[in-house]
């Protein structure tokens, strides 16, 4: 491909392509749908849904294609995370990318064909990792809510500025769930030599903090796209369903749940996009974290105003409205708690001081050092 | 509904560099009192320091005095100024709505009349919708303007009148013909009334944290010339639902009590703050930059002619329900039994921010009267 125009290195182009998102949310619509949901929650995942997304190249999008990833940045990745979240795909897809496949790429390691997961660290793992002379580690003890363990080909942990591309059949996996029903397992190592070959140093950038970051990321967009189609099926449903000769929806009570969750679905977008926009930029830890906040509170509250809403029909497994509703109540709690994301902001605020709260807020990450 | 993230230019940048220099220059901080958003008090002298700097009717066409500017341009103005708490009281109304009203209702003598005084931050207006009688249900005033000569003769009150004790006119919604077949949206004009008119009497009704700026207005045979009917007779309705549809959405909506947030900070620099004061702040600063790119989209789709009449009323329903849940959020975070008379900015800052709280989820259209402009929306 010849081009004349050369993109300013400092200024990356992060907007997405309607084209992307138009495509990635053909397929999941084709492909995750009600049933196959469903059918997940048994076992364990839905492989059709990965098919198809590793077919379409969807999950390396943002990994450089020197490293075997799709090309495209990070926002791209987001916006399809969103479209996923807004499917309630099955699949371990933040994990094999933006989280995974981020570290394994950074420090040139291959990426697996199958899906990669990562541990965000839970103050209950026991995990300890001996380098060897010969350049290789040895793994022993226990980490905890590891998703999908059990279906990746590669757990890939960061450790002290290096990444470990941990063999997905080197460890024993206690299948536990989150409350969607989604694999969030326990490994446990026994003695897993990882040799040399599958150790690297991390890229730039890549530490414990931008990794938690993007994990918090990753659940900002996740739950973005669920609000989204939580609102849509509750307008729905509300203008469907007829209660004293007229649709639900009608009644201002339960209008007031419909205006406060599109709020709640709109301002989680907002901010889910300007998060990734951010990110993929080189620095978006104010967005993230403020992203993390905001989504965090948007999903409790839309998730009770919508299944307040719906009734008695959204307490029943039979409706698609506990797909979104069960994810949300489980994405709002990982990577880090909510409270602990808007402590993050105010420690963001604190720093730069009250003459300058605006400034923050209007100017983001920039504006910190 | 569509809320598209956007982002600034940097010609949009500069404007807002100039403008924080401009404020920095002419309100040091901690050389006065920050107001609360839009209720802030008249400055007739800074109002006509912003007309200098071109930031009034800044979206006015320039053959009246304005400067053919964008809502964006408008917007990041007005932020800076409601997140300062400057003394925007005297220009606040004709500014964010009656220049632009007059603009496309007026009658070309109308414009020239008006929108040079309006840049020029020399004239003040005031909103008279409501009436004793009518709150939300205002298609119901009874507020009467009979044919005279040469114009009309109204009779009736107008109450809630913020500041007409102290500005130059009001725009005032009448009945010009009775009500035929129960349909009440007809029938109905605006009128640009002089507050100095004979027949015009202002009575002041204190505010619940004492200020006096509430006003009745009654009118006795008031006479109002033909060229100061406002548009079209019997078109008032649909000129005054047209008035905020879209500016609703604007920053005075969820920045008036952004103040005594920033103020809450300034009175523990220095010290650490504990976790629950850093969570609630985090918070809040997330939640106020999720709103202000929401409202800043609103600006802009309004620049790329766009209706978001359905974004602005969901806007505004959150945003001055987040004003006041702010207050009640330092209020569980603070010990201390506030006092208007306190020693502390703070403290008086925040004393009456809640007592004038209550009115940002009324002012301007109550959130329940929202939430049903927002709910049809949704549905369509």
């Amino acid at each position: 491909m010849t081009s004349t125009t050369i993109a300013p290195i400092s200024e990356p182009d992060v907007s997405v392509d309607d084209l992307l998102s138009d495509a990635a949310g053909k397929l999941f619509f084709d492909i995750s749908d009600f049933d196959t949901v469903q059918a997940a929650e048994d076992e364990g995942w839905a492989p059709t849904v990965w098919n198809a997304v590793a077919e379409a190249g969807f999950a390396w999008i943002g990994l450089p294609e020197e490293a075997g990833g799709s090309g495209g940045t990070l926002a791209d990745a987001c916006e399809v995370l969103r479209i996923a979240g807004a499917h309630s795909a099955p699949i371990p897809l933040a994990e094999t990318g933006i989280l995974g496949g981020w570290l394994l790429a950074s420090a040139g390691l291959a990426l697996p064909e199958g899906p990669v997961t990562v541990s965000a660290g839970r103050p209950d793992d026991t995990l300890t990792i001996a380098h060897n002379a010969d350049g290789s580690a040895t793994l022993n003890g226990s980490l905890h809510r590891i998703p999908w363990a059990a279906k990746a080909d590669i757990l890939a942990l960061l450790d002290n500025g290096r990444v470990l591309a941990v063999p997905g059949d080197s460890y024993t996996v206690e299948h536990l769930t989150n409350m969607a029903g989604e694999p969030r397992e326990t490994v446990t190592f026994d003695n897993v030599t990882v040799t040399a070959g599958g150790i690297g140093d991390a890229g730039d950038g890549v530490t414990p903090e931008s990794l938690r970051a993007r994990g918090a990321l990753s659940r900002v967009m996740l739950m973005a796209g669920a609000l989204e189609a939580m609102m849509a099926l509750t307008i729905d449903y509300t203008e469907t369903r007829q209660q004293f000769g007229r649709p639900i929806g009608r009644f201002q009570a339960v209008a007031q749940h419909l205006v406060w969750s599109a709020q709640d679905a709109a301002i989680t977008k907002m901010a889910a996009q300007l998060a990734a926009r951010q990110a993929a930029r080189g620095d978006g830890r104010f967005e993230i974290a403020a992203a993390r906040s905001l989504a965090d509170e948007c999903a409790s509250a839309a998730t009770r105003q919508c299944h307040q809403a719906h009734g008695a029909m959204g307490m029943t497994q039979e409706y698609a409205l506990h797909h979104l509703s069960r994810r949300l109540w489980s994405w709002r709690s990982e990577w880090a708690s909510p409270g602990e994301w808007s402590q993050v902001v105010g420690r963001y605020a604190e720093q730069v001081g009250a003459a300058n709260i605006y400034p923050l807020i209007t100017g983001g990450s920039a504006v910190l050092d | 509904m569509d809320f598209s993230p956007t982002e600034l230019t940097p010609a949009e940048l500069e404007l807002q560099a100039e403008v924080r220099d401009f404020l920095d220059a002419e309100l040091p901080r901690g050389s006065y009192e920050p107001a609360l958003g839009m209720g802030a008090p008249n400055d007739k002298e800074f109002s006509k320091k912003m007309a200098a700097k071109g930031w009034l009717g800044m979206a006015l066409p320039k053959q009246y005095g304005g400067h053919d500017r964008s809502a964006v341009d408008r917007f990041i103005v007005v932020e800076e100024l409601l997140r300062s708490g400057a003394p925007i009281g005297y220009h606040w109304v004709a500014d964010r709505q009656t220049g632009s009203v007059i603009n496309r209702f007026g009658t070309e003598e109308q414009r020239e009349r008006f929108l040079p005084m309006i840049c020029r931050g020399e004239i003040g207006f005031s909103i008279g919708m409501s009436e004793p009688d009518s709150g939300s249900d205002l298609a119901s005033v009874s507020m009467r303007a009979e044919r005279g000569a040469n114009g009309w003769i109204m009779n009736g009150s107008k109450i809630w009148t913020s500041s007409a004790h102290e500005n130059d006119f009001f725009v005032c919604l009448c009945r010009t013909s009775p009500i035929e077949d129960g349909n009440k949206h007809q029938g109905l004009s605006q009128m640009l009334v002089d507050l100095k008119s004979p027949g015009l009497e202002i009575n002041g009704i204190p505010f619940l944290d004492g200020s006096p700026g509430f006003n009745e207005v009654v009118m006795t045979d008031v006479f109002v010339p033909d060229e100061l009917v406002l548009g079209e007779v019997g078109m008032g309705w649909a000129q005054n639902t047209s008035e905020l549809a879209y500016e609703r959405g604007g920053p005075d909506r969820w920045l008036s009590t952004f103040g005594v947030l920033e103020q809450f900070l300034a009175m523990h620099e220095g010290t650490q703050l504990g976790d629950r004061a850093v969570e609630m702040l985090g918070g809040s600063i997330a939640r106020y930059w999720g709103l202000r790119n929401l409202s800043l989209t609103v600006a802009r789709m309004i620049d790329q002619g766009g209706a978001p009449s359905v974004e602005s009323a969901l806007v505004k329903e959150m945003g001055t329900r987040f004003e006041q849940d702010t207050l009640l959020k330092l209020t569980e975070l603070v010990d201390l039994e506030p006092s208007p008379e306190s020693a502390s900015m703070f403290e008086r800052m925040f004393t009456a921010a809640t007592l004038t709280g209550p009115s940002f989820t009324i002012r301007g259209g109550t959130i329940e009267i929202l939430r049903s402009v927002a709910a049809k929306g949704l549905r369509a």
